[in-house]
């Protein structure tokens, strides 16, 4: 009357991959891996489609959460002298730079209040300011060829970024925090700040761009631990 | 099928209607767009065939598949709660492991953000079919009106089933809106505006979608039981293991 035998094995599929999941998953954690390979690639295409170019809506600066913005450090907290701090830009441009801090000061500044969204799950309203990471990159003259951009930072910390998301206008290579001097924990002298890239995709103590025409073999220094790439808002 | 009879009669009614109407459709193996709209068949009526008493496949399919999904979505949200708890931060109590799926935080957001395409899929379509093939199993205002004053317990089991059955496809949607706008806030900031109704008790539109979003699994492991429950009577652990697999 009827389950037939293979409806009885589905049954017991089911009751064994919940009892699984009861019992801590262990027989479900190691195929993580595997099922975000095979789901992301399609994810990441459906965000990079949802990602308008032009700017977003942005906050007042009331609204701005200074306690809710947590610090999170991969390898401590280096400490950049601003008189010697220089920003390197180079890859595929056709004037390779090293921008001291005046130089990024002379550039159109630019005040974003944007909602700073950490994979963790909590998220925080922030003023940051500083020159557009576009308006610096195209001071270096990029290669149309150009398509992600490295940046490395003073902790050793890495990241790739799709070049359509890098030159958002309210990316920006921020030096300022709800209007004060960026704090030294938050990345100062100069750190990426962007609302349309979860927290981890924004360096803090920024000191290198590389424009690159492809992905080399590192994609991020969570990126190859196992975190999304795109990583879209 | 003694034990068939001896659940269906017990009440009769329209939810009874359904569970005859779809096993017989079973045993008919296909489908009628407005089963309604057809004379009541009982048991006897229908035919024997090789499959007696199974509902439409779809119904199977959607339940057992929804029910994993569901577990999968439930322990990867809760690997991710882990990361960073709603009630308390980082201070704040973790869920025990063994609820959890995903092994890490990226692991929790691997199973999460894989499964959640089929899980929003398998609801949208379910729901589409619903509309289309069986909307009076959809509450409305009528079924209030019943619990207040019918005093015929089938005709209450049958609107308070009704009422179950729909606010469970109300949290599961409202699950799925809420996630959405945690996934993309910036792109559908829009959606998570919404949220911003408790900002003048202090609590930021972030922490209410966070909390409205974790509160869809202990509302729908009430609805679930609700449901067991309820349909429990009707067919007993027959009806649930036709429904599910």
């Amino acid at each position: 009357m009827g389950s037939d035998p293979g409806r009885r094995r589905a049954l017991g599929l089911l009751v064994s991959g919940g009892s699984s999941l009861l019992l801590g998953g262990c027989g479900l954690n190691r195929w993580s891996n595997a099922v975000g390979a095979a789901t992301q690639p399609l994810n990441e295409r459906i965000e990079a489609l949802l990602q308008g170019k032009g700017p977003l809506p942005e906050f007042r600066r009331s609204q701005v959460e200074p306690a809710a913005l947590l610090v999170n450090s991969f390898n401590g907290t280096p400490n950049l002298p601003p008189e010697s701090y220089r920003l390197v830009v180079n890859g595929a441009v056709r004037r390779p730079l090293r921008l001291d801090l005046a130089a990024l000061a002379a550039l159109p500044q630019r005040e974003c209040v944007v909602r700073h969204v950490c994979v963790e799950g909590w998220a925080a309203i922030v003023a940051w300011s500083g020159p557009r990471l576009a308006d610096v990159l195209a001071l270096a003259g990029p290669s149309p060829l150009g398509a992600y951009l490295a940046i490395r930072s003073a902790d050793q910390y890495f990241e790739t970024w799709d070049l359509a998301s890098a030159l958002h206008p309210q990316t920006l290579l921020a030096t300022h925090m709800n209007g004060a001097p960026l704090p030294v924990a938050n990345g100062a002298p100069v750190r990426l700040a962007s609302p349309i890239k979860l927290g981890y995709k924004q360096s803090k103590w920024v000191t290198g761009l590389e424009l690159m025409t492809s992905l080399g073999d590192r994609l991020g220094t969570w990126e190859d631990r196992g975190y999304e790439w795109f990583a879209g808002l | 099928m003694g034990g068939n009879r001896k659940g269906l009669t017990g009440h009769c009614g329209e939810f009874c209607r359904w569970i005859v109407w779809q096993r017989v459709q079973g045993q008919l193996g296909r489908l009628t767009a407005f089963p309604w709209r057809q004379p009541v068949i009982t048991l006897s009526d229908a035919s024997g065939s090789a499959r007696p008493g199974a509902h439409p496949l779809w119904t199977r399919a959607f339940h057992g598949f929804n029910l994993l999904v569901l577990l999968l979505m439930a322990g990867s949200g809760l690997e991710i709660y882990n990361a960073n708890p709603v009630f308390g931060g980082r201070a704040g109590a973790t869920v025990p492991e063994w609820l959890t799926l995903g092994g890490w935080l990226a692991g929790g957001r691997d199973w999460h953000f894989g499964v959640m395409g089929l899980y929003a899929a398998n609801l949208g379509l379910w729901i589409g079919l619903l509309l289309q093939r069986r909307h009076r199993r959809l509450a409305d205002g009528g079924d209030l009106g019943t619990l207040r004053r019918s005093a015929s317990p089938p005709r209450r089991r049958l609107a308070s089933h009704r009422i179950t059955y729909t606010l469970m496809l109300v949290v599961l949607a409202f699950s799925l809106i809420t996630g959405l706008a945690m996934y993309k806030p910036a792109q559908l900031w829009w959606l998570v505006s919404l949220f911003a109704f408790a900002e003048p008790a202090g609590h930021s539109s972030w922490q209410t979608l966070r909390v409205c979003h974790l509160a869809t699994i202990p509302a729908i492991a009430l609805l679930l039981v609700a449901h067991v429950g309820l349909s429990w009577r009707v067919g007993g652990l027959r009806l649930l293991r036709r429904m599910a697999l």
